[in-house]
């Protein structure tokens, strides 16, 4: 079975057309001996059988709703009003590509080009692109951005920034010749400015989270005298939601900003797809990896909008290219423009506000528990870092009561041993904090 | 003139609410930053759920796609999007699943990967596959940094990448971005790889070739096992972009060609759909002696448990913050299962003949880019019709007054005024008659009044789109949003 | 025409003393289409001989440029930053892209004239 409409007659009728008698004749071209003989799969299913098997295997998923769930760190359950998924899953918008013909995406232009203009005035910087693939993806862009507009060839990495971020910039600068420092944080969790001074030397670019992966917002301003100063390029890598408190990072000299818009709109999805966006000054404009939506007008002077500057893609520009990338998350760009029309501006804040409050009542009262710590900082937006002995046994504990305290974190980081990072989304309730609390208080 | 408002052009409204306050005190901003951290103003437009509603329902109705029109854009295997598989994959089971938590809590995603990937390698002939990228091109990157690595763990040094002319743009780039000199291999006059010349440039600094088949012209590259003895008498790899898979499935596998490293599109093969632009989703397969560099993690079984193994003796590491896109992988398996292995063999069938039929005919009224048959995209030239004055992109955009969206365009680069067109196996005998007869009388235009075609799209609401003032004038961003 | 000496990648150069004008040709200019951004060099930066020396974007291309003549520049057609479509319209006028100082004026056999260069255009097409 398969989804094709011709009938019998159709094929008899074009093969012979063609001139043809039978459809192998059209695989003449290739040796025989690269001929198959037939697949060794399953033969087809019908669709109740497959529908059975599928929703089988995604019963033995234990999804985040059967918890009371503090997992954060890079994805995020923030609330997902339905009209989104509605919205975006429109025929038009699934099952079409790449607007390349103009006159006939305005839909898919317009919804981007909204999405840029998002990202412009969360960011307040001038440029932005129409999606990367994800978060990680988009700083490895940043930093080769930077590369190829100073043409230095040292990489500063904050330490604070999301483990597997760092990763994938050490994967993609892997076969060049780029030397890669990571400045470390202290001890109450934020940058070590004193270390970053020192290493700013010859350094094409440098690359920082906030707030970081411990949810610690960093002094901009402070960093900013320091690098700006040099000459080097300043990225950051920045939680969208928290930019409706925070100011602006172009007003604290920021050059790029990237990072992950699963946090507006996205579903966990087990970390994907999700979003990555990059923000620039406008005068690095032609450096920009990835799709440009512009305005402009049709033939009778109607306002409309189609891709631009593709001459730096490469579709055109082939082994100049700024990125290789073509396929892009178009669609989750769009999410991400879907998610904050629907919230509105007050909406937007909201979520901030209560993720923020929510976040800092719980570390008020894991403070009342005696055996808990907190080795960092208390300047945190909605995720902070915890500690408590023989962590990994007291998550268990909480695992079993249908509880996910946070993240472990001495994988990542080896010196943080029983800390734990910990997120509280818009949506968590007081009854869902203090039960934590009072289980984790019966642990202990 | 502004005939559709921008979302941020409309007048303020009061914005729906989904969240409850919660049960604490909520304390401003300013309690927990210093002021100088914080924003002063917020220019973010607020509106109401049913006017967000007919914002999008009214963008969205303003696109082709390939559940509303003909959509035969060559290279992209624009086919149907089973609606089974919407279903299916979006289910909450799935798309409320976080990384970070136990393995025990998803093991119902790894069996589904697991067992994909077992498809994957018995539809390709390779070992084992990653779904740690996000797209072709990323793949493409991924299997540069695999050569990469190769060679370097070997002692060698070698620093060339051969690509043929006819080639996808992401291959140098994505060969570019790895630090790979490219060099260009020039194709034949019927389109196929020119040996002679690859024997001339192959040599021990060369790394790799990256190779399409059916090529961008939609040809099989008959001479597949001379490329293989050339390139592997050399030490070097065989790269196969898969992009072209479509017209091969169930017919041939890449590793009986030789190749080495191997992706496939799972947003064009197997019929994810393609979200205007992605997500989409790749997959990196490998033969057996590379599958140690494959990106981390794989997913593996170990009794009736699957885990996500990071063991991998010399992977390149990541591309991606987390594993895969779980809704296109979920599609793309569905998809296998519910057309079973005569369903695919059937789709490489049907999409070979469908283009064939479109190249019969048309053959005599648009130059063909080859006298060899086709396999599942057909290109034309239009150079012929700049007679008269009219290029391959106006013919595309009269295409559109037709309800039907234009081939692509002035792609492969080594034929002038190229449309490439790629109807795939979903398409109806009675579209494609459709779209001959479309282009005939295009073509009777083309003779009798060529200017209707430069003023093409006549009936379309938006007119022909002035991409130059775009691009000398680029604006980008909605500009009264105070940046 | 003044005695214009061409290159094979579709530059014209005029040489008047010791320097010299440089700019593309009008079959470069068509085959661009619309030039929407150029490339400049900066002055005082000096290029070989057929290298590289800046870039003009349409909305489907991107053509390298590549110096006729080895030499400094002295001058560049800062007028094409805010009007690009010069090259369009006046190609071998007010289209041109720099000024320079001609270091060898020897390499002008390394060149087409006007009658090679046509002949060179109907081969190639």
């Amino acid at each position: 079975m398969s989804y094709i409409p011709h009938t019998q007659q159709d094929i008899e009728k074009m093969l012979q057309d063609i001139g043809l008698s039978s459809i192998d004749e059209l695989f003449l071209q290739i040796p025989s001996s690269l001929k198959i003989k037939d697949l060794n799969i399953p033969s087809a299913l019908p669709e109740k059988n497959l529908k059975e098997k599928i929703r089988k295997l995604a019963k033995k998923n234990n999804p985040l709703y059967n918890f009371n769930s503090f997992l954060g760190a890079g994805i995020y359950s923030h609330y997902i009003p339905s009209a989104l998924k509605y919205l975006s899953n429109q025929p038009q918008f699934l099952t079409a590509y790449t607007p390349y013909q103009a006159e006939i995406s305005q839909g898919i232009l317009q919804a981007l080009y909204e999405y840029q203009s998002y990202i412009c005035i969360l960011t307040g910087l001038e440029v932005s692109n129409a999606s990367l693939y994800d978060g990680a993806s988009a700083l490895a862009e940043a930093v080769l951005m930077s590369l190829r507009i100073n043409k230095k060839n040292k990489v500063l990495l904050s330490r604070s920034i999301h483990p597997q971020y760092r990763e994938v910039v050490k994967t993609y600068l892997a076969p060049h010749d780029f030397i890669i420092k990571e400045i470390p944080f202290t001890e109450k969790g934020f940058l070590d400015l004193k270390i970053l001074e020192e290493e700013l030397e010859d350094a094409s670019c440098f690359a920082l989270q906030s707030p970081n992966f411990f949810g610690l917002v960093e002094d901009l301003g402070k960093i900013r005298r320091i690098v700006k100063e040099r000459e080097v390029i300043l990225i950051l890598v920045t939680n969208l939601l928290s930019l409706a408190i925070l100011k602006e990072p172009s007003q604290e000299g920021v050059d790029i900003v990237c990072g992950d818009t699963q946090v507006l709109g996205g579903f966990p999805s087990w970390g994907g797809s999700t979003c990555g966006f990059l923000a620039a000054k406008k005068e690095f404009l032609r450096q920009i990896p990835g799709r440009l939506v512009g305005e402009t007008c049709d033939k009778e002077g109607k306002r409309a909008f189609c891709l631009t500057l593709q001459t730096r893609e490469q579709h055109i520009r082939r082994e100049k290219a700024t990125s290789n990338i073509c396929t892009n998350h178009s669609l989750e760009a769009i999410r991400t423009a879907i998610y904050l029309a629907l919230l509105g501006r007050e909406g937007f804040e909201k979520v901030a506000l209560y993720s923020l409050n929510l976040a800092h009542y719980l570390y008020e009262c894991l403070g009342k528990i005696k055996k808990v710590d907190f080795p960092f900082s208390s300047r945190f937006f909605n995720e902070f870092v915890w500690k408590i002995d023989n962590a990994k046994r007291v998550l268990e504990k909480l695992y079993e009561k249908k509880i996910i305290g946070g993240l472990l974190l001495e994988k990542y980081y080896p010196e943080l041993k029983d800390c734990v990072l910990s997120f509280t989304p818009e949506t968590k309730t007081k009854e869902e904090i203090d039960e934590f609390i009072s289980i984790l208080s019966s642990i202990v | 003139m502004k005939v559709f408002p921008l979302i941020f052009e409309r007048k303020k409204e009061t914005p729906t609410e989904y969240i409850k306050k919660p049960d604490i005190a909520i304390k401003n901003p300013e309690e927990f930053f210093p002021s100088h951290f914080l924003r002063t103003q917020l220019n973010l437009p607020s509106l109401s759920e049913p006017t967000v509603v007919r914002h999008f329902t009214n963008l969205a109705m303003r696109n082709f796609s390939v559940d509303t029109h003909f959509y035969p854009l060559g290279s992209c295997t624009m086919k149907y999007n089973p609606k089974l598989n919407e279903e299916l994959a979006f289910q909450d089971e799935f798309i409320f699943l976080h990384p970070y938590q136990k393995e025990e809590d998803f093991q119902g995603i790894l069996e589904i990967i697991y067992d994909l990937e077992k498809l994957l390698c018995e539809i390709t002939g390779m070992e084992r596959f990653s779904f740690g990228v996000s797209a072709g091109a990323h793949a493409e990157l991924v299997g540069m940094l695999i050569v990469n690595a190769y060679f370097k763990k070997r002692g060698e040094k070698r620093k060339k990448v051969i690509i043929p002319d006819s080639s996808h743009g992401t291959n140098p780039a994505s060969a570019s971005m790895c630090g790979f000199e490219v060099e260009v291999v020039k194709s034949r006059d019927d389109g196929l790889i020119n040996i002679e010349e690859l024997k001339k440039i192959v040599d021990q600094n060369t790394a790799a070739i990256m190779l399409t088949n059916p090529n961008t012209l939609g040809l099989f590259e008959e001479e597949i096992l001379k490329i293989k003895e050339i390139i592997k008498k050399n030490g070097a790899l065989i790269y196969y972009d898969g992009a072209n898979f479509n017209a091969l499935l169930g017919i041939t596998k890449p590793s009986l060609m030789g190749c080495d490293i191997i992706h496939l599109n799972l947003h064009k093969t197997f019929s994810a759909p393609h979200g205007s632009g992605g997500p989409g989703l790749g997959a990196v397969g490998v033969r057996k002696d590379l599958v140690s560099f494959l990106p981390v993690p794989l997913v593996d079984k170990k009794n009736d448990h699957y885990y996500l193994n990071y063991n991998l003796e010399n992977s390149i590491g990541r591309v991606r913050s987390f594993y895969t896109n779980i809704v296109p992988l979920i599609k793309a398996y569905s998809y296998i299962l519910r057309l079973g292995k005569e369903g695919l063999k059937r789709i490489a069938q049907i999409s070979v003949l469908n283009a064939n039929y479109i190249r019969e005919k048309l053959k005599d009224i648009f130059l063909v880019s080859s006298p060899k048959r086709c396999m599942h995209e057909v290109v034309f030239s239009c150079k012929e019709k700049k007679e008269k004055g009219v290029t391959a992109q106006d013919i595309a955009k009269r295409l559109i007054d037709y309800g039907i969206h234009p081939p692509t365009m002035y792609f492969p680069l080594i034929v002038k005024e190229a449309l490439m067109i790629e109807p795939t196996e979903t398409e109806s005998k009675d579209t494609l008659d459709y779209f001959i007869e479309v282009m005939k009388k295009i073509n009777q235009e083309i003779k009798e009044s060529p200017s209707i075609l430069k003023d093409a799209p006549l009936l379309s609401f938006t007119k022909r789109v002035n991409e130059t003032q775009a691009a000398r004038n680029p604006i980008l961003r909605w500009e009264k949003c105070g940046v | 025409m003044d005695k214009l000496f061409f290159t094979k990648t579709h530059e014209w150069v005029k040489i008047e003393d010791g320097t010299a004008l440089v700019g593309i040709t009008d079959y470069a200019q068509k085959e661009l289409g619309d030039v929407v951004f150029v490339e400049l060099p900066k002055k005082g930066e000096k290029f070989r001989q057929f290298s590289r020396f800046g870039t003009i974007e349409s909305t489907k291309a991107a053509s390298e440029i590549y110096l006729p003549l080895s030499g400094e520049i002295i001058e560049v057609n800062e007028a094409l930053n805010k009007n690009p479509e010069l090259i369009n319209q006046s190609p071998y006028e007010g289209g041109w892209i720099v000024k320079i100082r001609i270091e060898d004026k020897k390499e002008v056999e390394n060149l087409l004239d006007e009658t090679s260069y046509e002949k060179f255009l109907k081969e190639s097409s």
